[in-house]
């Protein structure tokens, strides 16, 4: 690893040519090589890549990579070290406007190049994301503050646990809102997990990320911040929800429920999808338009907040898949699991000769919930002999909660008790949609291409 | 004045940009196929454009210009020809080798140093073109040249990018693109301001067109080459030209280009004669809507009926005859002042705007003229402009008119032209700088080996200049060199004329004259592949057919390529006559036509050629024919 800010990324042959060369990043260099004089300034390299070039950004914006090999004298003739930042504006408050706190956690609503890696990095200050997006002005009066700059992969239970105690704090300071910048990866592991730990808040706690990051023209992340801030600082729904994207087209962005929202697909804006259920709400710059009437509301006149930020991390999620050996169960005993998720087949199965270890695991104390690897629909283990089996060795159906949300739960109840009928009450008993009682006629919806009507849908609506 | 006009006497430069899309079965970034293009959608997507940050840390000035015009962009998307990666829905896939192999071949052949590392940047286009609001576009080759009469022209660059959407409409504040041809691969060559007269401009064109179509690696037809030119003139600064698609339009746009330069340092300095410097020029913006209900134009009538426009008047302090100052051959400063509306207001509802210095009889009429001066307090020195549209269009308007007077006072404004078919050129942006780049931070750096390139290198066709020297060596006209060498046939002939077997100017002939000829009498031409000519060849070489008898042969062939020439030349009594055959012959037809009266009896031998040439139809050499003629001549 190097630690020098004037060799950033450079290793080996291409780091030792630069202090050869008495040349930094950053550098405005003229370099000398066998293919002829090169001027531009010396970038820094991702540390991937490999020691046998210097990147040079040339004078009309491109970048190259020179070989080593080739270059024979480098010569700094100025330093021009970059600075990317957004105007970081200061905005004027305005009374009558709504006070929404944002949240910073990281991810990609509040990034930016880092040429170390090449990759985008959580960095931008939420103060620089609201410079970059001046329309938040006409919104509301945002506060913002850092609480981490973490990559959603990197967020756990310490974070949530952080996120739900800060929430807690500025709804008691008085905002009339809250969003919480969030990497898109775990979002919904975070919102499922500040469901559980922010119980009846007063006001919106609303999580919002971007598929696209902020430094594309394309971004999504200024429509989704803009949307964002208007539910917290105005819609009636006071919960735990995602605003993200509903078409892949610039209109609106749909409300989901904490408990009830995924991730559906890798690259797409329109990724979050409301799971066996419908959205809350549909929000653009314009309006707000509820699509679910059954939702807490606002309270304009107490700022009280039920804070349980408990998590046991001795909870694990197991993907059944055909054939899986039962050491794999084995190996979570042995290394001191608490709580087991099983995400199952069909209606919530495994193979027979995972059953003594499923038997083993119960009877040393540890919680062992079923969910279905469908996603969709709710698991039944009294259809088919199978499953009443597996509910004897001591497995508990969760209906249709979600495996990650089933796994957040568990952990989060068993930070606050070990009793098996304890646990299994808690988790049995929604706090918020985790557990529907009903699944509404078009709460499945994963549409087929080819068909006419859909034919018809694609050429009608910008989705 | 325009007439008399000679760009090369205020230092004239100009360059180009040759965008030409490459054969590949892929595009660059996605598996989607390429070259495949229709115009049936089956969906469509709405998106917006906003300005980001460069790697330096500035916003670029184009992009936040852009941003000002608020566009929404809808993409419509087919099927068979997009995916999700088009949509900018999922991140780039690796880059197409083929196309980067393509590329190198290019840039050798460009006389290009190789870059050692690809590296992918991002160039920022906030109109909509693409919808990610950036072409990923990559340096493959750098610092070349090709030759040019007597001197060499530069490359300053090869670089290998995805191609845009196409435009279907912009009205107003929706601009629709076709999806079909984004991301299809291209390369760019970029040469140095080297050329000195617009015709100079043509001639570089048309040598770079050679270069890259003598690849076979380049796609044809409408849409897959597009030019830049850049000109400026010494004084003015580098103005682009973007997207002529032919190259004879070149000189009169760098013509005209040219001129507008020249004109506006003119102008420039008949403002700096008025007011000293721009910060002395003053634009006032006024509202008029209380006020347009009292005007007479039929234009602002309308617009404030038919269409709900609000009247916004721009007073421009101390600068009288500005506007109908002549920019371009027919058109004045108030074209400039129009056409930047147009595009960054979104007013394009032409005509756009009126000013008092319209004297065409289509402008203020006295009572109009007497209300626009009372009401923005005109003084004999000032000059207006009324525009119309929704209130915001026109502040935006406003502003911008104001900023275009200011940008005169500094001569020639940074920016990209679009070409028109009367040879003038309309604004289409401000020209971007090196800020709208940044690196792709998708696409990790790909390295070149020496290896790779080395193989490029070995296999590299000859540059058409360097053949059309070889045919020139081999006794070609240098004008039939200078087709072969360009030709389709180019590789065909070199190994002709390796085989020593026949005479090199007969092979370029039949190569492109005599082609040429059998195609415009419908002959399928294409039938023949290189076996079919090298069979031609070796028949010539062993003198079973004569140049005469050729285009029958040919002819034959392509219509019936999978005959044996042998059979056709034995069943059409093609076969070489014999010797004795010959004279006899000769001395038949020389019989037949002994009573024709000839008006100069010298002649004789040239006319007996004629007629024993027709009846023979190359069964003979024509060096063999005329040595028995004369033989006949001298007999009688
Ligand atoms: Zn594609």
């Amino acid at each position: 690893m190097d630690n020098s800010e004037d060799l950033k990324g450079y290793r080996g042959t291409a780091r030792n040519l630069l202090i050869a060369h008495k040349a930094r990043v950053w550098g405005d260099v003229v370099v000398q090589t066998t293919q002829g004089e090169f001027t531009g300034i010396i970038l820094p390299r991702s540390e991937t890549a490999d020691d046998q070039h210097v990147v040079l950004k040339l004078p009309n914006g491109y970048n190259i990579g020179l070989r080593v090999d080739t270059i024979h004298k480098i010569e700094e003739v100025g330093y021009k070290k970059a600075h990317y930042k957004i105007p970081e504006k200061t905005f004027p408050t305005n009374p009558l406007k709504a006070n929404v706190t944002l949240l910073g956690t990281g991810g990609t609503i509040a990034s930016r190049l880092d040429y170390r890696t090449g990759a985008v990095i959580p960095a931008f200050s939420p103060g620089e994301l609201y410079g970059a997006v001046p329309e938040l002005v006409d919104i509301c009066n945002l506060n913002t503050i850092k609480l981490y700059g973490e990559f959603s992969e990197n967020i756990g239970p310490t974070h949530w646990m952080g996120i739900a105690k800060a929430v807690a704090e500025h709804i008691e300071a008085g905002a009339d809102g809250i969003v919480i910048g969030h990497g898109t990866d775990t979002m919904h592991h975070t919102a499922a997990a500040l469901t559980f730990m922010i119980q009846d808040p007063p006001v919106p706690v609303v999580m919002v990320g971007s598929q696209r990051s902020s430094d594309r023209p394309s971004s999504d992340a200024a429509l989704n911040l803009i949307n964002a801030c208007r539910t917290a600082g105005y819609s009636d729904i006071a919960e735990v929800l995602v605003c993200m994207f509903g078409p892949t087209s610039d209109q609106y962005d749909l409300l989901h429920r904490g408990t009830r929202v995924r991730k559906m697909h890798s690259s797409y804006r329109s990724t979050f999808r409301t799971i066996g259920e419908r959205p809350m709400a549909r929000v653009s710059p314009s309006e707000i338009v509820y699509i679910r009437e059954d939702y807490h509301k606002r309270r304009r006149d107490d700022r009280s907040v039920k804070l349980f930020p408990y998590f046991d991390e001795r909870v694990g999620i197991v993907y059944y898949y055909p054939n899986m050996k039962p050491n794999v169960i084995e190996s979570m005993i042995d290394n001191g699991y608490k709580g087991i998720i099983i995400a199952g087949t069909g209606l919530g199965h495994v193979n027979k000769p995972l059953y003594p270890a499923l038997k083993r695991a119960c009877e040393s104390g540890i919680h062992v919930y079923m969910t279905v690897q469908t996603l969709w629909g709710y698991v039944q283990m009294f259809v088919y002999d199978t499953g009443r089996d597996i509910m004897d060795l001591g497995v508990i159906p969760t209906d249709n909660m979600l495996p990650e949300v089933a796994y957040v739960k568990l952990g989060w109840v068993l930070g606050q008790t070990h009793d098996r009928e304890e646990v299994k009450k808690l988790m049995l008993t929604p706090v918020s949609d985790e557990i529907t009682e009903r699944e509404p006629i078009d709460g499945y919806l994963v549409m087929q291409g080819g068909l006419p009507e859909m034919d018809y849908y694609f050429k009608s609506y910008k989705r | 004045m325009e007439a008399n006009f000679d760009p090369t006497a205020y230092k004239m430069k100009s360059g180009l940009e040759v965008h030409h899309q490459i054969y590949t079965k892929k595009k660059l970034f996605c598996r989607c196929p390429a070259g495949l293009y229709s115009t049936h959608h089956d969906a469509e997507v709405l998106r917006h454009m906003r300005p980001t940050l460069s790697e330096l840390g500035e916003y670029d000035g184009t992009a936040l210009m852009e941003f000002k015009t608020k566009k929404n962009v809808i993409y419509l998307l087919d099927r068979q020809s997009v995916c999700t990666y088009e949509m900018d829905d999922t991140p780039p896939f690796p880059i197409n080798q083929e196309a980067i192999d393509i590329a190198i071949e290019i840039a050798l052949l460009l006389n290009c140093k190789i870059v050692g590392e690809v590296h992918i940047a991002r160039k920022q286009y906030l109109d909509g073109s693409i919808p990610t609001g950036f072409q990923r576009t990559t340096i493959i080759g750098w610092d070349g040249w090709i030759p040019y009469k007597d001197r060499k022209v530069g490359i300053i660059q090869l670089a290998l990018e995805e191609d845009a959407c196409r435009e279907v409409s912009d009205i107003q504040h929706t601009i629709t693109y076709r999806t079909d041809r984004l991301s299809m691969p291209l390369i760019e060559v970029v040469t140095a301001p080297d050329m000195k007269t617009p015709q100079e401009v043509a001639e570089v064109g048309r040598v770079i067109g050679d270069l890259l179509r003598c690849t076979g690696k380049v796609r044809r037809g409408i849409g897959s080459v597009r030019q830049d030119v850049n000109v400026s003139i010494e004084g003015g600064c580098r103005v682009e030209i973007k997207g002529v698609p032919r190259i004879p339009l070149f000189p009169t746009l760098v013509y005209h280009e040219a001129f507008r330069q020249h004109q506006l340092l003119h102008i420039r300095d008949f403002l700096i004669g008025k007011l000293t410097s721009r910060e002395h020029f003053k634009g006032d913006i006024f509202s008029l809507a209380d006020q347009q209900d009292r005007f007479h134009h039929p234009l602002i009538k309308e617009a404030i009926h038919d269409r709900g426009a609000v009247l916004k008047g721009i007073a421009l302090r101390g600068v009288k005859g500005l506007l109908n100052a002549t920019t371009q051959p027919g058109l004045t400063f108030a074209h400039e002042i129009s056409e930047r509306i147009r595009v960054i207001a979104c007013l394009d509802h032409l005509p756009n705007l009126i000013h008092t210095e319209d004297h065409s009889g289509l402008g203020l009429d006295l009572e109009d003229m007497k209300l626009v001066t009372n009401s923005m307090r005109l003084k004999p020195d000032d000059c207006g402009v009324l525009v119309w549209g929704s209130i915001e269009d026109t502040q935006t308007a406003a502003q911008e008119i104001i900023a275009r007077v200011e940008e005169a006072f500094d001569g020639v404004p940074h920016e990209t032209r679009q070409a028109r078919r009367d040879g003038l050129t309309d604004f289409e942006r401000i020209l971007p700088g090196p800020d709208r780049m940044y690196p792709d931070t998708d696409s990790p750096p790909t390295a070149l080996t020496v290896e790779r390139i080395e193989i490029i290198r070995e296999k590299l066709p000859p540059q058409p200049w360097v053949m059309q020297e070889q045919f020139v060596q081999e006794g070609i006209s240098p004008h039939v060199a200078h087709e072969l060498s360009t030709s389709p046939n180019r590789l065909l002939a070199l190994k002709l004329m390796e085989d020593k077997g026949v005479s090199p100017k007969l092979i370029a002939w039949a190569l492109t004259e005599l082609q040429k000829s059998l195609k415009r009498k419908q002959v399928p031409i294409a039938q023949l592949n290189d076996q079919h000519w090298s069979k031609i060849n070796d028949l010539v070489k062993n003198k079973r057919i004569y140049r005469e008898g050729l285009p029958n042969l040919i002819a034959y062939l392509a219509h019936h390529p999978f005959d044996d020439p042998e059979d056709f030349l034995t069943a059409q009594n093609l076969l070489p006559l014999p010797p004795t055959v010959l004279a006899q012959t000769v001395a038949k037809i020389s019989e037949q036509n002994v009573q024709v009266k000839l008006y100069k009896e010298e002649n004789r031998p040239k006319v007996l050629m004629g007629l024993v040439m027709h009846e023979l139809r190359g069964r003979a050499s024509g060096e063999q024919i005329w040595l028995c003629v004369q033989k006949q001549s001298q007999k009688r």
